[in-house]
């Protein structure tokens, strides 16, 4: 397939894929601008070091996404003769570790915060000419930074479900759920400012819970990506239906006896092994090169499967049952 | 999609933060230091440290203490004078054993992490004066004091 055009039984893939790019660059300017905003105001509140941190980290994805996209369209070459399909894994492994270690280091900085009592310091500051108590410009500046995650997340998620891209839809899920953060900043500095010295760490502990939540998830993610699980649908950990549906039509072909299928996935696309026991021998070649041409056609996602012919059927059915 | 009430959530805050500020009196302070000075007594620490705080006895002299004065005055609150080495008044301080320290700290000093800072009390220079840890409302109203006196100090 040529790279830069859009698979066979999704014309607009091209179009979606821009679409992505163009929300994560937005999503690159509008962190960029709250994480600013947060620095300024965060003063000595532990709460709003780890949301900002949590902010900060939120770069990650969209960073992996664009420059997995580079590598993307590269055709496989001699020294990567299966393409680039997962720099983009790649990318999100190591970030995942970093994300989870940091997880866990603001939750230590937090839960030690409150065990050793410290009574977090905020005064005022100066804006346009009045002085305001610090810590009322902080829940502005953490109420502006849940607005537009929420959106970006809201604009990315169909986006991801129709691309089938893991990077944009773990992406999508934490945008959308990155008001929690703010709301969890904002309760500790409303508490901190009716007295209760405890709220400011308290709401640092549940946001580095949530960072080190989404830290472990993307890890598992990319891990299980690397470990050429079985494809499965976004968000979700049972089989994909596609395996046993490809099993199933290439059984139903005249001249095959049974079949067996294993696929991966490749990034956004899923490639594989067909594995056929042939009930006729005659003009073999030629019913083997159209078993991937009809297997194509089944799902814009599958590319270059390899179809084998075998004698008997392999020992174990690693195909999974289709979803009834 | 419209997304025009976006503008007035984002300025919420800024009204709530007023509305909060001028109706309760918040923030307070988790341990009442602002409470217990008023019309009561202020537990102050001092070190010499020229011309911030000159040696005159048994009260100290000086820029930083005329503003503790006054500062009392404004709260009506009588003055407890403590004198001792730095050290242990920013130890005390940060056991709420004081309510105020002033020894010309500057911004920059490692207590920071341990005790409350006001903000320099001056434009161009970098003296602060020391409060108890997380004492949200004392600490905004002597830096409303300093923002707003009425005589500068040299």
């Amino acid at each position: 397939m040529n790279q830069n055009s859009s698979p066979r039984g999704f014309p607009d893939y091209q179009s979606c894929l821009g679409r992505a790019c163009r929300l994560e660059w937005s999503t690159l300017g509008w962190m960029t601008s709250i994480i600013l905003v947060m620095y300024f105001t965060m003063g000595s509140s532990q709460a709003m070091k780890t949301a900002w941190i949590e902010d900060l980290l939120a770069l990650v994805p969209p960073l992996a996404f664009l420059m997995a996209e580079r590598f993307h369209g590269r055709p496989p070459d001699r020294r990567f003769p299966w393409g680039y399909h997962r720099a983009a894994a790649v990318a999100f492994v190591a970030a995942a570790s970093a994300l989870a270690l940091l997880g866990f280091y603001l939750l230590f900085s937090a839960l030690s915060g409150l065990l050793s009592q410290e009574h977090p310091t905020i005064g005022l500051i100066t804006v346009w000419g009045h002085s305001v108590w610090l810590g009322w410009v902080m829940m502005a500046a953490l109420l502006y930074s849940a607005l537009p995650p929420v959106i970006l997340g809201r604009k990315k998620l169909p986006l991801a479900r129709q691309l089938h891209d893991k990077t944009l839809y773990t992406d999508a899920a934490m945008n959308q759920a990155d008001w929690m953060t703010a709301l969890a900043g904002i309760l500790g500095i409303g508490g901190l400012a009716l007295g209760w010295w405890w709220a400011d760490s308290l709401a640092a502990a549940l946001i580095a819970l949530d960072v080190t939540h989404g830290g472990v998830t993307k890890l598992g993610v990319s891990i299980r990506e690397m470990m050429d699980e079985t494809p499965t649908p976004l968000g979700k950990t049972e089989p994909d239906p596609i395996v046993a549906r490809l099993r199933e039509e290439v059984e139903k072909l005249a001249w095959v006896e049974s079949a067996e299928v294993r696929l991966r996935e490749l990034g956004r696309r899923l490639t594989g092994d067909i594995f056929i026991v042939p009930a006729e021998e005659n003009g073999l070649l030629e019913k083997q090169s159209a078993v991937s041409e009809m297997a194509e056609s089944l799902d814009w996602r599958l590319m270059d499967l390899t179809v084998m012919l075998v004698r008997e059927p392999r020992g174990e059915r690693t195909t999974p049952d289709s979803g009834g | 999609m419209n997304f025009r009430w976006i503008p007035h959530v984002r300025r919420a805050p800024w009204l709530l933060g007023i509305i909060l500020l001028g109706g309760c009196d918040l923030p307070r302070d988790p341990e009442g230091t602002l409470a217990r000075v008023r019309q009561g007594v202020m537990r102050v620490g001092w070190s010499a440290n020229s011309p911030w705080v000159e040696s005159g006895g048994e009260v100290p002299a000086g820029t930083e203490a005329d503003l503790v004065r006054a500062f009392a005055r404004s709260l009506d609150a009588r003055i407890e004078w403590r004198r001792d080495g730095e050290q242990e008044l920013l130890a005390d301080l940060e056991k709420y054993e004081l309510d105020l320290v002033i020894c010309g700290l500057t911004r920059e000093t490692p207590w920071k992490k341990k005790v409350g800072l006001t903000r320099p009390y001056t434009p161009t220079g970098k003296q602060v004066l020391a409060v108890p840890p997380g004492e949200n409302a004392w600490l905004v109203k002597l830096e409303y004091f300093l923002d707003h006196r009425e005589t500068a100090p040299q």
